[in-house]
């Protein structure tokens, strides 16, 4: 059995935000699975605890949602990324980057190069 | 800026509960449906592929409660879901929520109705236009008149000539108004009315006075300026008070002429309604009147002395200036007034004159007398009330601790179910600040109740008086004092027992045995009763020092006697009369009171015992040197007709009193107190010595040809050393020292209290006295006729009221204190049946039972004693000078309240051992 990671708080948000901006409006399921099929798996997360990121997103204007039909023509919730959302996941995607940039070096420092 | 928004969605969505959760239900089952359908694909059968989905999608319950937290605000839910259980636990349990809420609202309720008082006397500002700029001169009050160039400690009162030199040379204060330091009453009538004159107080003011403290006529208009000028008309601005109460609001009080002691002022305006005046006190004033018009009032000069000091000074500064630098300016402006007075001084002003200081302080409470004289007793209330709130709190800890105690079965189930500690303490909490706030609902309406009552007896309305200007209604400030209260006491008795309450093992639901809970909980109760037994030790012993003190002041030696004796309160300037017609009024007066079966004498005087006035002096005796700067020459004086000290019965205890013989035309003479002799004849014998009151040159005006026994006639004497006295005959006037001699006071020959003296077994009714008085000249007011009795009675009011208030809250502490320990006895008894079942099948007899259980009791009370003997103690040290001079560490007293919560703790303990020896050991041992 592979070991699997928890989600840091936080980072489902960016995910979410990050799977919406490529896949445009999806409901609760989709994001569920496309978060498992790109992280390979790996991460899994209780498919519910996406509900709770989802409502607090929403509430802070990053998504927006609205009724539709779902593939098999059942009613669901579809989420759109708002204006908002997209700059918000522009700036956190920076943040993000910097961040693994700075531990990727911290990484690849050897003991000779602090000499 | 997300947050806010976010907090506002979330305000919104908590008042759309109920839509949400059907949003979230319908998105689970989607999710679920889709999930299966995939699982379905993937070639599981329908009912696996259902499983598998809701084991992905985790815990459905945690989630709905994840999404719930998100979306509305978790903290008010919680609350109001709390409120909600807490009110319908507190339904389902009506004695226990009665019994607390009652008990509760007894605590809340004293406190706040002290603190209503607190409030009022002690930190009020008067009800004038930015109090906060306003400054008054002077530390402390002090009443009410002062002479010559130089004053105690600091100047503090101002003469007219000295308010203008202020106010003309101080350029900080916007306004600077003066007004006199007492007020007086005066005999007022509405001119051209048929109607006999009724007393109110009115007080002079400078013109300035009400645009000083920003006050405008509510009808009419108010004085200024221009009316304070020696050649203006008399004006007057009336109380609104008096114009509701005595004239109806009639509008044609305005400009109407009314008599003031026989002299016609027009009534130009109404102060407006809660306008008090410049200080806080018993009889506020009814009329406002120019100081100008004090001269033409009073038929007196003392307007024009520039060193009779009888006002006080108000002044409201510039926005910007700065209190320190104006008082600065005004010790320099004080000096340079002096320097300009130099001739008028005497060596004693001149030598003290360096030392001559003032000082500002804020004047938005106004003049602050009355602070002064009730802040210690409110001190002592407001702790004695501290107090009983703090053994309510105990008591309503320990039925919590009980409540607790019973429910924790439930608790115990609740945490194996996987509630939260800190919901669970939450919810405890939230019931206890409720019933704490219905306590203090219920407080608020005692509090009323309580306020009213005190002040009706601490300051009784004087007929047709305004009453002291304090309202018993809370205010705001009350209202949110004793909402914080009954948080902070909810709190208090709450926390521990709903901590405790939590500190359970889940398992213990489970074993469901009542035995795993015996020992826990004892000790927090223990410490409770323990606790309460001191602090009604406490308040026992306080009660008993106050009312002891009370009891020695009441029974003391007053030097006269109280019984049989009817003092009469007359002004006899307000039916007209004066200098040479008041001897032969005194005498009708005298022989038509006399002349009533049962009477056995009656005599005249300024002041009877007690009467709550006195004229003082300073004093010089003949052959002794003149007084120095610091020297105490001061003695109190009266006037009085022949016979007075045989009626009053002071005993004579050398030489003779005042008779018949002392009149106008014979030598001077005084009668003096032993308190005189002992003051200025230290080892020399006072009878025929020669002393004076009217400075240099004075010192043969009167001749001693008597000593009499001291008698208390100032209430500041009371419990202790009598003050120095000496006593005139009416019939002789005195003349100042100087060329002209002109007469001094010829005011203290008006004679303001008749002493009437009744036969033993006699009988002599109010009616009968003012019949009398009536058939001398019915024009004549009789402000008050009361026995000496009440006059002296009325001097421990006060003293009477904290008796009764501390005794009241003593008893309540006692009682409070006893259910306690009843309630934790009983308790632990009713839990030690099983043992004692045990002890009895062995052979234990009802005795021994009985000693089981009352020693348990025991030992918390004598911990509580030996806690509460040091703290009585110290209480005693608190109460210091209010038990006039009673040793506060009075063993009498001590023993008394300890034995006194033995005796209630013994019957507290006795019930429930009884109860619990006369269960039979069979039974006692089924119960296990």
């Amino acid at each position: 059995m592979k070991e699997k990671t928890d989600v840091l708080q936080g980072t489902l948000a960016l995910m979410v935000l990050k799977t919406l901006d490529v896949l445009g409006p999806l409901h609760g399921y989709g994001v569920a699975r496309r978060i498992e099929q790109i992280s390979g798996d790996l991460l899994t997360v209780n498919q519910g605890t996406l509900y709770p990121v989802l409502l607090k997103l929403e509430q802070e204007g990053s998504i927006a949602s609205e009724w539709g039909a779902s593939e098999n023509n059942r009613k669901a919730r579809f989420y759109r990324l708002t204006r908002d959302g997209r700059k918000r996941l522009q700036a956190e995607t920076r943040g993000w980057e910097q961040t693994a940039a700075i531990i990727g070096r911290f990484f690849a420092v050897k003991a000779e190069d602090l000499k | 800026m997300r947050t806010i928004r976010r907090f506002f969605k979330r305000l919104s969505s908590w008042a759309t509960t109920q839509r949400d959760d059907q949003r979230l239900r319908a998105e689970i089952e989607e999710h679920l449906a889709l999930q299966t359908a995939e699982n379905v694909r993937a070639g599981l059968s329908s009912v696996e592929a259902r499983r598998q989905a809701v084991l992905k999608f985790g815990a459905v319950e945690s989630v709905r409660e994840g999404y719930r937290d998100q979306k509305g605000l978790p903290f008010m839910e919680t609350l109001l879901q709390d409120i909600r259980q807490g009110l319908r636990r507190l339904r389902n349990a009506p004695a226990f929520t009665i019994t607390t809420v009652l008990t509760l609202a007894l605590g809340i309720g004293a406190t706040t109705s002290i603190f209503t008082l607190v409030y009022a006397v002690l930190m009020k500002s008067l009800a004038v236009a930015n109090p906060n700029e306003l400054y008054k001169l002077g530390k402390e009050a002090r009443c009410c008149y002062w002479g010559g160039y130089s004053q105690y400690k600091e100047y503090s009162l101002v003469s007219y000539d000295l308010y203008k030199h202020f106010r003309d040379y101080t350029k900080d204060f916007s306004e600077l108004a003066a007004f006199q330091a007492s007020n007086q009453l005066f005999g007022v009538r509405r001119a051209g009315r048929a109607e006999a004159a009724q007393s109110y107080p009115g007080e002079f003011v400078s013109g300035n006075y009400f645009a000083m403290f920003g006050i405008r006529a509510y009808a009419g208009r108010v004085f200024s300026g221009s009316d304070d000028r020696a050649e203006a008309q008399a004006v007057a601005v009336m109380s609104y008070r008096l114009w509701q109460d005595r004239y109806g609001s009639d509008p044609s009080v305005i400009g109407a002429v009314f008599n003031l002691d026989d002299k016609p002022f027009t009534v130009v305006g109404i102060a407006p309604p809660g306008f008090f005046g410049d200080s806080l006190r018993n009889t506020p004033p009814d009329f406002f009147l120019p100081l100008n018009t004090e001269p033409f009032a009073l038929s007196d000069t003392d307007l024009y002395k520039p060193d009779n000091y009888w006002l006080e000074l108000i002044g409201r500064i510039r926005p910007g200036a700065r209190a320190a630098s104006i008082e600065a300016e005004m010790r320099v402006e004080l000096k340079r007034w002096l320097r300009s007075h130099w001739g008028e001084m005497t060596a004693n002003d001149r030598a003290k004159f360096p030392k001559q200081t003032l000082f500002l302080r804020p004047g938005g409470a106004g003049i602050t007398a009355m602070r002064e004289e009730y802040e210690h007793w409110l001190r002592i209330l407001m702790m004695v009330s501290a107090f009983v709130l703090l053994i309510v709190c105990a008591n309503v800890a320990n039925l919590m601790l009980v409540r607790g105690m019973e429910r924790r079965r439930q608790i115990s189930l609740s945490m194996a179910l996987g509630a939260r500690p800190s919901r669970l303490v939450k919810q405890a909490l939230t019931e206890s600040i409720l019933l704490s706030l219905l306590g203090g609902v219920a407080g608020l309406a005692i509090a009323f109740a309580g306020t009213s009552l005190i002040l009706h007896f601490a300051f009784p309305q004087r007929g047709g008086m305004a009453g002291v200007p304090i309202s018993a209604s809370p205010s705001t400030p009350v209202l949110l004092f004793a909402f914080g209260l009954s948080l902070i006491t909810g709190l208090a008795f709450g926390i521990g027992p709903a901590w405790m309450a939590t500190r359970v093992d889940p398992i213990e639901a489970l074993r469901g045995a009542s035995r795993s809970t015996a020992r826990t909980g004892s000790l927090p109760r223990k410490t409770l009763v323990v606790f309460q037994a001191a602090l009604a030790l406490v308040l026992l012993s306080v009660s008993g020092l106050l009312t002891a003190a009370l009891h020695r002041l009441e029974n003391q030696n007053f030097g006269f006697d109280q019984e049989r004796r009817i003092v009469a309160n007359i002004n006899p300037m307000l039916a007209g009369y004066g200098g040479d017609r008041l001897t032969p009024l005194y005498r009708r007066i005298q022989d038509s009171l006399s002349s009533i079966p049962g009477v056995s004498g009656v005599a005249l005087c300024i002041y009877s015992p007690l009467g709550g006035n006195n004229w003082g002096s300073g004093i010089r005796v003949d052959g002794h040197p003149s007084p120095g700067p610091n020297d105490d020459d001061m003695a109190f004086w009266d006037r009085v007709t022949a016979g007075y000290f045989d009626i009053i019965a002071t005993p004579i205890l050398r030489g003779r009193g005042i008779t018949e013989q002392d009149t106008a035309t014979s030598r001077h003479v005084a009668v003096i107190s032993e308190a005189f002799a002992r003051k200025f004849f230290k080892n020399e014998d006072p009878i025929g010595r020669h002393f004076g009151q009217h400075g240099i040159g004075s010192e043969r005006e009167y001749e001693i040809v008597g000593i009499t026994k001291d008698a208390v006639y100032l209430s500041m004497d009371l419990g202790k050393p009598v003050s120095a006295f000496f006593f005139l005959p009416e019939a002789q006037h005195d003349f100042l020292p100087t060329p002209e001699a002109t007469e001094a006071s010829p005011g203290s020959h008006l004679m303001r209290d008749i002493v009437v003296a009744i036969r033993p077994g006699a009988s002599l009714s109010f009616a009968q006295v003012r019949q009398a008085l009536a058939s001398v000249d019915p024009n004549l007011p009789v402000i008050s006729i009361r026995t000496l009795e009440e006059q002296v009675g009325g001097q421990f009011r006060q003293q009477r009221l904290i008796a009764r208030l501390t005794s009241f809250f003593g008893a309540l502490s006692l009682v409070l204190s006893s259910i306690g320990l009843y309630g934790v006895t009983a308790y632990n008894a009713g839990r030690r049946t099983g043992e004692i079942g045990v002890r009895m099948a062995l052979g234990a007899d009802r005795g021994d039972v009985v000693g089981l259980v009352v020693r348990g009791a025991f030992v918390l009370i004598v911990v509580g004693l030996l806690i509460g003997l040091p703290l009585t103690f110290a209480a005693g040290r608190f109460l210091g000078n209010q038990l006039y001079g009673m040793n506060p560490y009075n063993p009498e007293v001590t023993l008394i309240a300890v034995v006194t919560l033995g005796l209630s703790a013994l019957l507290a303990s006795l019930i429930p051992a009884l109860r619990a020896s006369s269960i039979s050991p069979m039974e006692a041992l089924r119960v296990e």
